[in-house]
């Protein structure tokens, strides 16, 4: 590990205008980071720890049955929130795949979107959720929809000096479910990653949500399934469409883990399991 | 009952609360006044020309004490490459700095001008003629040119006969063989018996496969570390991770001229072997070298990506693999040719290529074996060296002959297996094993004979031979005045082995368990032991414990005979004190009153002498049961049972038993279905555990396993080596047990789900 300056502020202005230097990297969990500056593929010369700063931990619902989810919450306690499980399960599912327990209770939610991996495990629970992501900086706070803030593997739309605050769930889904593809039961990264979130009327979609995870260069809504979905009762033939649709959305890569081809038959069955979990649960 | 009370008792390790509070020291814990840190400067390529080495901006780096390359040598032994380097990672200098932050530093400092040259890593193309040549030109013919080479060259030499019709009609039989010149061979190991064209022949059923094994790593906890301090008159004092103290004395001492009892070797807690802790050059060379050059100690410690890109794992191999039989189960005949990936040096197990035989009778066996070299570290020893892979073919390949020929794969083998004074094919005739009793008993504690099937559900059985090693030990056993025992040694604890010298010093001298302690010496202090490793130290340091335990005991009786003025015949060792036999009243003697007494003796204290270094081994079987369920969308596959027997000979120790059995029964799973090195164009891709994958306690349920007890007649108490035998058939267990479930072979590990996808495909699922 190189050395670096360490910075503690209690302000997010103060953090903001710190982190808005070149060669700055904020803590929050450090479970990313601290393994990338060991591996020498981070080498900050300043961090910059939130932990100092209040207000940024902790899941809330609002009066009109929103939720908010601190950035600084600890994946873990996504995972336990009875709030989130029951409105978001998706969310809490994808939140429990994380690591171990041991880095659950590190590894924050904001550094989990924050590092822009497409593979996060929290995701695609938040695409479904359609989370809103409030951003502060020095100027003020702004806010942008999930599934725009990611640009690239590791890009955000956020400018130097921006920092994720919380993530608002509007309008709960009334069932949604996570499956990650992998080998390892517990502990491995997400071959891919699929969550649906479905609102039911008598049986009809009325609305659908599809998240993919690790098969495209940012996690992504596949929205032409969804588009299949809406309106519909979910029949075997519909079910299987989707899937096809979610795969043909996909644009995975080969690599060590396994092929892209792999990776899009795996879209399919994965949003037609978690359709008929998400609808099991509505 | 047991006639003993000691062994045969699970009793709680020696090192039980050292290891559990974390007092136990490792090598890492080792930290000398004034050490200095190492770091190895390793190729950043594959395979390379190496241009030029340049120093001299890390040497100007504040806090370098020392930069080492080949030219720092002595002795001339290669310790670092010099004009080429053969893999990823491959040593080319080391660094010794007052940081491990600036050692790291200055390697990146060294400048290094490379020649890239073409790669080969998978051993099917290194053995064609198209691929780059890594050691030499020398290539090596397949087994029909071998044959046919081998008549034109005893024609030829028969001057007397003119041959030369027959010679040209073999010399064009040659050309029809021209796939068989195989280059970048390191190695090779054929064996025969019998005539297995004939046996093929009279076959009703032949089976032809082709099986691939990944290498994979250790994977032990610890990764490689060594602190070496050189002083001024030349001593040398390493404290080292290894298996084998002694042999790490015996490869310095070799390797850099240092006279052998200049160098002393202190074993730290091991943090797991498995076979991959004997290197020598790995890390302790480095480390003495850069000691003597800085005139401080110096530490080197590994990665755990050095770990993977220059660690020595497991060796991959492919095997082509042939078995004929007749309808009503009678095997007559198994060929196989192996290719095993030896990398950059020779080796890699390729003579357990014969275990393909396996423990059944077959009349007629070839076995033709390649080490071939690619560009990737060597390798070295895991837990029984070969023969997992080697099993893996053979097991899987009986599974698919009983399928063809409509039989139960447990009865299947229990018709073929051989028994006590049968010819083993290319060996000596078959001892006493448990070989029927142990896969009967895994069969019954599995529920085979009537096991259910859901869908997607299958059942997989396999078994793995292995025969513990056996090496020179010497023990030393002292009876104090308090009546208790102390036992001096120097091998290391392995999985318990401490403990298991305690129990056999505990019965032999009637005391309890608590009243022994052992201790290890260093290789200045303590008598030659053998390495930790091919299940032999249960077999040689219990043999050799008993033997001192034993020598103790004649002093007990002779000093008591003398107190007790009375015939050493008449008089017992039992519960701690020397009893006269039938004496009325009873009169005895204590062990701690005749310690006491022992020290105003001519004969002196008493001092227990053992020293064992050969007798025969006895075979052991492993024999496997699992029960799997497949997701035949995903290709996911979940263990839904796991049961091991082993023929144990003679359980010390029945929890460490038991212990070994689930260890090597994991191992063998991980190998199986996740564990595999993965190599692109420049080397290894996966070094470190996000993407290496070792299983966790969520991957698979509790291993049940059984113990079977056919006493081995040269082991103490009838005890076998157990650390090795449960991982030579988990591969084919796990693999039958996946075949079984859904209809189709997947014959290259790992089982991954892509994989078990690919592989229904194949077989028609989903289309």
């Amino acid at each position: 590990m190189k050395g670096f300056e360490f910075f503690e502020p209690t302000t997010l202005a103060e953090a903001s205008q710190l982190f808005a230097q070149e060669h700055t990297q904020l803590l929050a969990g450090g479970t990313d980071l601290v393994i990338g500056m060991k591996a020498l593929t981070e080498a900050p010369q300043s961090v910059i720890s939130l932990q100092k700063i209040p207000g940024l931990a902790g899941v809330t619902t609002e009066a009109d049955g929103s939720i908010s989810v601190g950035a600084m919450t600890k994946v873990r306690e996504v995972e336990l929130s009875a709030d989130v499980q029951k409105h978001h399960t998706a969310l809490a599912e994808g939140a429990a795949e994380i690591g171990s327990i041991q880095i659950r209770n590190l590894a924050t939610i904001g550094g989990n979107i924050a590092h822009a991996s497409p593979a996060a495990d929290t995701v695609a629970g938040l695409l479904v959720a359609d989370a809103q992501v409030d951003i502060a900086s020095a100027d003020g706070e702004r806010s942008v929809s999930i599934d725009e803030l990611f640009t690239g593997p590791g890009q955000t739309v956020l400018t130097p000096g921006e920092i994720i605050i919380r993530f608002r769930l509007p309008s709960p889904a009334s069932g949604s479910h996570y499956i990650k593809h992998k080998i390892r039961e517990v502990m491995d990264l997400a071959f891919i990653g699929v969550a649906a979130a479905v609102n039911l009327d008598n049986g009809t979609i009325t609305d659908a949500r599809i998240g993919l995870a690790a098969v495209a260069p940012t996690p992504i809504r596949a929205t032409e399934a969804e588009n299949l979905l809406r309106g519909n009762e979910l029949t075997s033939e519909l079910l299987q469409q989707a899937g096809e649709a979610a795969a043909a959305a996909s644009s995975p890569i080969s690599d060590l883990r396994c092929s892209a081809e792999h990776r899009r038959e795996m879209v399919d069955v994965l949003t037609r399991r978690t359709l008929q979990g998400a609808v099991a649960r509505a | 009952m047991s006639e003993y009370t000691v062994v045969g008792q699970t009793v709680a390790r020696v090192d039980a609360v050292e290891k559990v509070t974390g007092a136990a020291q490792y090598g890492a814990d080792v930290h000398p006044a004034g050490m200095l840190y190492g770091k190895i400067v390793r190729s950043k390529h594959a395979h390379a020309n190496i241009l030029s080495i340049d120093t001299s901006e890390a040497e100007k780096l504040p806090g370098v004490r020392a930069i080492i390359t080949q030219d720092d040598v002595p002795s001339g032994r290669r310790v670092f490459a010099t004009d080429k380097v053969l893999y990823l990672g491959e040593p080319l200098a080391a660094v010794a700095a007052t940081d491990p932050d600036i050692a790291e530093e200055a390697a990146e400092l060294i400048k290094i001008e490379y020649e890239v040259l073409p790669v080969v890593q998978d051993v099917m193309e290194a053995i064609k003629v198209s691929a780059p040549r890594l050691q030499s030109d020398a290539a090596k013919d397949g087994p029909n040119r071998r044959e046919i080479s081998a008549q034109i060259r005893k024609l030829t030499r028969d001057k007397e006969n003119d041959h030369s019709d027959e010679i040209s009609k073999l010399e064009a039989a040659l050309e029809e063989y021209p796939d068989e010149v195989y280059y970048n061979i390191s190695a090779e190991s054929h064996s025969e018996a019998g005539d297995v064209e004939k046996g093929f022949a009279e076959s009703d059923v032949v089976v032809e496969d082709t099986y691939v094994i990944p290498r994979v790593h250790q994977t032990y906890m610890e990764p490689h570390v060594s602190v070496a301090s050189a002083d001024s008159s030349g001593k040398v004092t390493v404290w080292a991770s290894t298996q084998g103290p002694f042999a790490i004395r015996s490869g310095i001492a070799g390797t850099l001229g240092i006279p052998l009892t200049q160098i002393n070797v202190i074993g730290t807690t091991m943090g797991g072997g498995f076979g991959g802790r004997f290197g020598v050059i790995i890390t302790h060379v480095p480390a003495v070298l850069l000691s003597q050059k800085t005139g401080r100690p110096v530490r080197v410690q590994m990665t755990r990506e050095e770990e993977f890109i220059d660690g020595r794992p497991a060796p991959g191999c492919v095997i082509k693999i042939k078995t004929g039989a007749t309808n009503d189960g009678q095997i007559l005949a198994r060929e196989a040719l192996a290719f095993w990936d030896s990398g950059s040096v020779s080796g890699a197990s390729i003579g357990s290529t014969i275990r393909v035989r396996g423990v059944y009778k077959i009349p007629n066996l070839k076995v033709d074996a390649y080490g071939v070299h690619t560009n990737k570290s060597g390798t070295a020893a895991y837990r029984a060296p070969g023969a997992p892979q080697a099993i893996f073919a053979g097991e899987s390949q009986l599974d698919e002959i009983a399928e063809r020929i409509g039989m139960d794969p447990v009865k299947f083998r229990l018709m073929n297996m051989r028994e006590e004074g049968d010819p083993v094919p290319a060996g000596a005739n078959e001892p006493k094993v448990g070989y029927k009793e142990t896969l009967e008993a895994v069969a019954d504690a599995a529920g085979w004979w009537d096991r259910e099937a859901g869908e997607n559900q299958g059942w997989g059985v396999a078994v793995g031979d292995w025969t513990n090693g056996c090496g020179p030990g010497g023990v030393y056993v002292s009876v104090h005045e308090d009546g208790s025992a102390r036992i001096f040694h120097g091998s290391m604890d392995i999985t318990g082995t401490d403990t298991m010298i305690s129990q056999i010093t505990a019965e032999i001298l009637t005391i309890p368990y608590e009243s022994v302690t052992i201790r290890r010496g260093d290789t200045d202090s303590a008598p030659y032991s053998t390495g930790s490793g091919g299940s032999v130290v249960t077999f040689t340091m219990g043999n050799t414990a008993k033997l001192a335990a034993e020598d103790a005991h004649r002093r007990i009786l002779e000093l008591a005979s003398e107190r007790l003025n009375t015939n050493v015949d008449n008089l017992e060792l039992k519960d701690g004190a020397v009893h006269v036999v039938s004496a009325d009243p009873p009169k005895s003697i204590s062990l701690g009153e005749l310690a006491a007494y022992s020290l105003s003796t001519t004969g002196g204290p008493i001092v227990g002498k053992g020293s064992f270094a050969r007798q025969a081994s006895t075979p052991a079987l492993a024999a496997q049961i699992a029960k799997v369920e497949v997701d035949p969308d995903t290709g996911r596959t979940r263990v839904l049972k796991l049961v091991a027997s082993q023929d144990v000979g003679y359980a010390i120790n029945p929890m460490a038993v038991e212990g070994q059995i689930e260890g090597g029964t994991v191992q063998g799973y991980a190998w199986a279905m996740m564990e595999e090195m993965q190599y692109g164009e420049n080397g290894n891709i996966n070094p470190g555990f996000v993407d290496y994958r070792v299983p966790t306690s969520a991957d698979l349920p509790t291993v049940e396993s059984v113990i079977v007890e056919v006493p081995a007649p040269n082991g103490p108490y009838g005890a076998k080596g157990v650390g090795e035998p449960p991982i030579t058939p988990t591969l084919a267990t796990m693999a039958n047990a996946v075949k079984d479930a859904i209809g189709v072979r997947v014959t290259e590990l790992p089982i991954k789900p892509e994989k078990v996808v690919e592989a229904l495909k194949s077989n028609g699922h989903g289309t």
